[in-house]
């Protein structure tokens, strides 16, 4: 079995972070030894008055990374959001240690930061982030676009500015998939556009239909299973352009519908309101059999670049 | 629906003990798994070191009555708490846990009394009287204490089959509000037994039954918390009026046992130098399919 190493939040109730990527990960074969950067009791969207636990200290972590750099070569390495500047420099150190330690091994990094212009972390993380890249040791990186020009440095309005963005990036990082872009870019309020970019190939684009709720999550459960995928194009030495990103959005797509099976007809979720929140959490157990039989997969791809 | 448990019990990052080996598990079988995690370590105790921390007594306490409970009004089937190694937090979730049931007859809460195993306690003194308390209280709906903690609790030691149905008896007129008990890995005569015993009994109908299964010549860890979490999904799964506890017993012995066997298989292929008689991390994850399908039943019951 493949082992993963998967840093990013708990809530004890709900599925983002470790809870939305752990039991897809577990399903397809996976041991996932999940690190939690936080555990809280339900994620941060039902208000933050509502949300009761504590952040795992910088010091508590890398204490966890003690005794983890004796026991294992992972062939994976997973991390998505950590609270603050000292968390995510203590998973830069001892994930750097891991990759060294075994080169082949697959790193794919989060840099969660916040969405839609706005940031969810305190601004001096976004050093910290940025010198890691540079660091040329991940593997791949799953921004959104504001996580995007916020690597980048600079505003992405047009796709040429994104391929500006996506070349200078590629300087360190092999493998970029931008989870979704801003709606200036298209401007099509039917569709989420997210592309994918391999080094020295055409980025391509893809797009799914818009749902009319808020789901939350939906990244974390993204880059697990685009980590699986990516793995599994390594391991079959197959050219890293042979991503099956169709695949992962197909799966995606299928448990977004499964929840919404499952939700009552006229709850649109929204921030801070608990219990539409409450009903609008990932149905990631009842899909279960979504992540293993090969669901039909659609074809997304928009354009190439 | 899906059926909703919370379980509160320790958190190991690699390997499959507490929330590790139950979560899992419970989740293949349908059930929406809210783990809370008493703590955080790098792997379990068993492999000689480990680094981690501890959650602290209030932070538990508020994720579960200012959070779940009055933030986001959540109703749960199922309590299942193991691990929990901070005698304040004990007390502390003892007394909030024992109010949801109180309050929410529909609730079973499935407790497994983490105080040790072989003779040896490894949790704090303090720990002894916490649990009395909680099951004296009775909101507890089954309890699955080892030979060594149902000794603790009762006071009767277990020699032979004599006494095993002393303690369980014991038990029933000390708690006499916990509807059923399941003792696990029992054995009175270590050196002469090729058997493990795991004895069931349920208050009203004044019998307990038994079960010999063989012994595995290897240590594993994380079998228990595997057993209960299985046993609590196997046993509420079976219709309120027709229970039938050594029946869901048998099938999780049974399961258990099988995944045993296939961890041991797994583990000799892959170290086939290792003569160490102990296997750290039970192969939950090779062994999933096992959890999708009808158990066969591999025992039979003795009356005690």
């Amino acid at each position: 079995m493949p082992r993963v190493l998967a840093t990013q939040s708990h809530v004890v109730h709900g599925y983002v972070g470790n809870k939305a990527a752990t039991f897809p990960l577990q399903c397809k074969g996976w041991d996932v030894d999940c690190l939690n950067s936080v555990q809280f009791s339900n994620h941060t969207g039902y208000g933050m008055d509502k949300v009761f636990g504590t952040c795992t200290s910088a010091n508590e972590l890398d204490l966890v990374f003690k005794g983890l750099q004796d026991l294992n070569d992972y062939d994976a390495l997973l991390s998505g959001y950590l609270p603050n500047r000292e968390a995510v420099a203590c998973m830069a150190k001892n994930y750097q240690e891991l990759k060294k330690k075994r080169p082949q091994s697959v790193w794919l990094l989060d840099p969660v930061m916040g969405d839609d212009g706005k940031l969810y972390v305190n601004e001096d993380v976004i050093p910290e982030y940025v010198s890691l890249l540079e660091s040329s040791l991940i593997d791949v990186i799953t921004p959104n676009q504001f996580e995007l020009e916020i690597l980048y440095g600079n505003k992405v309005r047009t796709v040429q500015e994104l391929k500006k963005a996506l070349q200078k990036l590629h300087e360190a990082v092999p493998i970029i998939v931008v989870t979704s872009c801003s709606f200036e870019l298209f401007k099509d309020p039917k569709h989420l556009y997210c592309v994918s970019s391999v080094r020295g190939q055409p980025a391509t684009f893809y797009r799914v239909p818009v749902i009319d709720s808020y789901f939350t999550g939906v990244g974390d459960l993204f880059s697990a299973l685009l980590l699986d995928s990516t793995y599994i194009s390594h391991a079959a030495e197959k050219t890293p352009g042979a991503l099956d990103i169709n695949q992962v959005l197909s799966i995606v797509q299928k448990v977004l519908a499964i929840t919404l099976e499952h939700s009552p007809n006229d709850v649109k979720a929204a921030m801070g309101s608990p219990l539409t929140m409450k009903e609008m959490e990932l149905r990631i157990i009842e899909s279960r059999d979504c992540y293993t039989s090969p669901c039909s997969t659609n074809d997304f791809i928009y354009t190439k670049l | 629906m899906t059926r909703k448990v919370l379980s509160i019990q320790s958190h190991v990052v690699h390997g499959y003990v507490g929330n590790k080996a139950a979560t899992f598990p419970l989740q293949y079988r349908g059930w929406d798994v809210d783990a809370l995690n008493t703590v955080q370590f790098s792997n379990h105790p068993g492999y000689g070191q480990f680094h981690g921390f501890r959650s602290k007594a209030e932070d538990l306490k508020s994720i579960v009555k200012n959070g779940l409970v009055e933030g986001l009004g959540l109703q749960y089937d199922a309590l299942l708490t193991g691990y929990l190694p901070d005698p304040e937090a004990l007390r502390q979730m003892g007394s909030l846990l024992s109010e949801m049931c109180e309050s929410n007859p529909n609730i079973k809460w499935i407790l497994d009394p983490v105080l040790g195993d072989n003779g040896k306690l490894y949790v704090s003194q303090e720990s002894i009287p916490a649990y009395k308390e909680i099951l004296k209280r009775g909101a507890v709906f089954l309890a699955t204490p080892n030979q060594f903690e149902i000794e603790t609790l009762t006071g009767v030691q277990i020699s032979d089959l004599n006494t095993l149905k002393t303690a369980v008896c014991r038990f029933h007129e000390l708690y006499p509000k916990i509807e059923y008990v399941v003792v696990t890995s029992v054995d009175p005569e270590p050196s002469i037994s090729d058997f493990m015993l795991c004895v069931c009994s349920d208050r009203s109908s004044k019998s307990a039954q038994y079960f010999k299964i063989p012994k595995i010549d290897v240590q594993f860890s994380g079998s228990g918390d595997l057993f209960s979490a299985l046993l609590l999904d196997t046993f509420l799964s079976q219709s309120a009026e027709t229970r039938d506890l050594a029946r869901a017993v048998n099938e999780v012995v049974s399961l258990v046992d099988t995944i045993l066997l296939k961890t041991l298989q797994i583990h000799t292929v892959q170290n086939a130098q290792d003569k160490s008689k102990r296997i750290n991390d039970l192969k939950i994850i090779e062994c999933r399919d096992l959890l999708g399908v009808k158990v066969d039943v591999k025992y039979s019951a003795f009356e005690l």
